[in-house]
């Protein structure tokens, strides 16, 4: 039986019996565009030993929960995750979810004068499951912080939180209630602050474009965010 | 019964504390206890063909986080449960804990859309309490500031309301107009949104240069700029239609249910603070008390856009009025009044917002109690909705125009 060039001695992917069909051998063009940030990622730069979506598909390593592609396509991956990023940046989705105050300006923002549609940023969804970013606008109180924790989990990877306003930040003028959370990173992980009492709509445009710059740069990606104020090793 | 691992007693099956063994959702509309009252037992218990559908907290046309729990025969709202709470921030316990300055900074947020009056009814009862007496450029420029928010509240509420029934224009439109009064206000005040614009004795700042540039050129184009976008929904026949008759209340009704402002005065009662109780320069300006007769959706809606002409007319007389002199009395910087309580009433874009203050004689207000009138609208869903539709719900919902920041505090 004829097996794929690519069944090297020691790997433990299937190879794929190919019979004779192979009518053109894979043609391998190596990654000279685009180096991902984590030198682990993607088998540390190796070639790959997989070069058929077929293969890709039998051997599992595309199945991953962090709505990336697998690391084992050479070329093909890395410029698609290339690709998928600027695709996910210039599209990013936000959810109709409004707290307090900052809900107005975030639609303020969303209207006719500052049309955050400019920077691909259009669609409010009122659904989680259709929706990528997280704009928490407006006072978290403890009551409320159950149902928001639920929210984000209901959103499908990959998902982003924006938390908007000094209250989302910090507490902001409510920090010394009772009944307030001081800060959303408490409950759940944030990728862009954006302070302000409320923030003005050049401001949230101004966090959003951050976002969409630490998308593209794939900072900040779950699973590797922690949950709650991150204290260095050695405090 | 005592314990020695320090772990509490444990409960007994008929202490009302105890919780179901079921793990139970937040989202599931049955109690985490057992029915407290009568009427939570009469709710919660299902009849034939009936169901519960969960409507907020988050949820796009309650404005804000508010949390329904209908009852539901088929499409038919049977019965509903309205869950409060969502944003209670404490405002009240804060204020206590602030100086009298302080305190109106923590009454901005409550309704948000329109900060001015939320900041303006506890200034005036502070002011009753300490007997400042208020210069009167001061005082129309509060009046004058006070009514293009309620401009810009009310054209929210268009767009709003627009918006719950599946119409995406109008709300575009009605920012246009928001915007450029709140960047206008942001002139004056130098926030757009929580202004902290009122004092104790007066206002921030006078009238400036860019603010009045500004105005006299929205106002030059301000009439014809809300006509067009009212055309977009009074000529509407599909909006219209929909709207007739939907939501009804009686003037006996409303009265009943503690009703101001416009949904009172869209069932035919001419009731407004500003001519029943007059305060600030009221008195010596011109306005009509717009009403209308049905106590429909549409009566509520028209109205407020009546209101928006009447305020127009305010703000032109203002300008015309305004006197020359100083925008703040003099105060010492730690107030401390004397023992006593006061009470001062306005007339918000929602209808009475009223501030009660006790001070025991210290630099903070021993007790303040805001009375708001969107949670007293809230309270009529449960009369307004039984009945109808799902889909009505939202329509009526946002004819009362609820502020959750004011309902819950």
């Amino acid at each position: 039986m004829a097996m794929t060039r690519d069944a090297a001695p020691g790997s433990n992917l299937p190879a794929v019996p190919t019979e004779g069909r192979e009518v053109v051998s894979p043609i391998v063009v190596p990654n000279t565009l685009w180096r991902a940030a984590d030198p682990e990622a993607y088998d540390g730069g190796q070639e790959s030993d997989i070069t058929h979506l077929r293969e890709y598909d039998a051997s599992g390593a595309g199945r991953r929960d962090d709505g990336r592609w697998g690391g084992a396509l050479d070329v093909i991956p890395t410029k698609a995750d290339y690709v998928l990023d600027l695709i996910r940046m210039n599209s990013l989705w936000p959810l109709l979810s409004g707290l307090a105050c900052c809900a107005i300006e975030m639609m303020s923002t969303a209207t006719s004068k500052n049309d955050m549609d400019r920077w691909g940023m259009f669609p409010f969804r009122a659904s989680p499951r259709q929706a990528d970013v997280l704009i928490v606008a407006g006072t978290l109180t403890t009551k409320m912080a159950g149902p928001l924790v639920r929210l984000w989990e209901q959103m499908p990877e990959p998902k982003w939180c924006v938390a908007m306003g000094d209250c989302t930040c910090s507490g902001g003028r409510y920090k010394r209630s009772y009944s307030t959370v001081e800060g959303i990173d408490r409950v759940m992980p944030v990728d862009v602050y954006v302070p302000g009492c409320p923030p003005r709509p050049e401001g949230l445009i101004y966090g959003m474009m951050k976002l969409q710059q630490l998308v593209k740069e794939r900072r900040g990606h779950w699973p590797e965010r922690a949950i709650g104020p991150t204290v260095p090793e050695d405090v | 019964m005592t314990t020695t691992t320090g772990r509490p007693a444990e409960r007994q099956s008929d202490d009302p504390r105890v919780t179901l063994d079921r793990d139970l959702g937040i989202f599931e509309p049955v109690p985490p206890y057992p029915p407290r009252t009568e009427r939570e037992a009469e709710f919660y218990t299902l009849g034939d063909g009936q169901m519960f559908l969960n409507m907020g907290p988050q949820h796009p046309s309650t404005h804000g986080v508010l949390r329904v729990v209908l009852k539901l025969d088929g499409e038919k709202v049977v019965d509903l449960d309205p869950v409060l709470g969502y944003l209670h921030r404490g405002v009240e316990k804060l204020c206590e804990n602030a100086d009298y300055h302080q305190a109106i900074c923590y009454t901005d947020p409550l309704e948000y859309v329109s900060s001015l009056f939320t900041e303006w009814s506890p200034v005036i009862a502070f002011e009753k309490l300490m007997d400042v007496t208020v210069p009167r450029r001061a005082e129309y420029i509060r009046v004058l500031s006070s009514e293009l928010n309620r401009i810009a509240s009310h054209a929210l509420f268009l767009g709003w309301m627009a918006l719950d029934l599946g119409g995406l224009t109008p709300i575009l439109w009605s920012f246009i107009e928001r915007d450029e009064i709140v960047d206008m206000l942001a002139a004056l005040t130098g926030q757009r949104m929580l202004f902290n614009y009122f004092r104790i004795g007066g206002v921030n700042g006078d009238l400036n240069h860019e603010f009045m540039s500004r105005l006299g050129d929205w106002m030059s184009r301000a009439t014809e700029q809300i006509e067009a976008g009212n055309g977009l929904l009074n000529e509407n026949e599909i909006f219209v239609r929909r709207m007739r008759g939907l939501g009804t209340i009686d003037s006996k009704t409303a009265l009943r249910m503690v009703m101001t402002g416009p949904n009172l005065r869209a069932t035919g009662v001419p009731f407004d603070v500003r001519r029943a109780h007059p305060y600030s320069v009221f008195p010596e300006l011109e306005f009509d008390i717009p009403t209308r007769q049905e106590g429909d959706c549409l009566a509520r809606y028209l109205l407020r856009m009546d209101e928006i002409k009447q305020s127009l007319r305010i703000i032109d007389q203002c300008l015309h009025q305004m006197p020359d002199g100083p925008v703040m009395a003099k105060l010492p910087r730690l107030l401390r009044p004397r023992p006593g309580r006061a009470y001062a009433a306005i007339e918000g874009p929602r209808g009475q917002l009223s501030t009660y203050a006790v001070s025991d004689g210290t630099d903070q207000p021993f007790r303040m109690r805001i009375h708001d009138p969107s949670f007293i609208h809230l309270q009529s869903v449960g009369l307004l909705m039984t009945g109808d539709l799902i889909a009505d719900c939202m329509a009526i919902m946002a004819s009362l125009d609820p502020i959750m920041g004011g309902v819950d505090k």
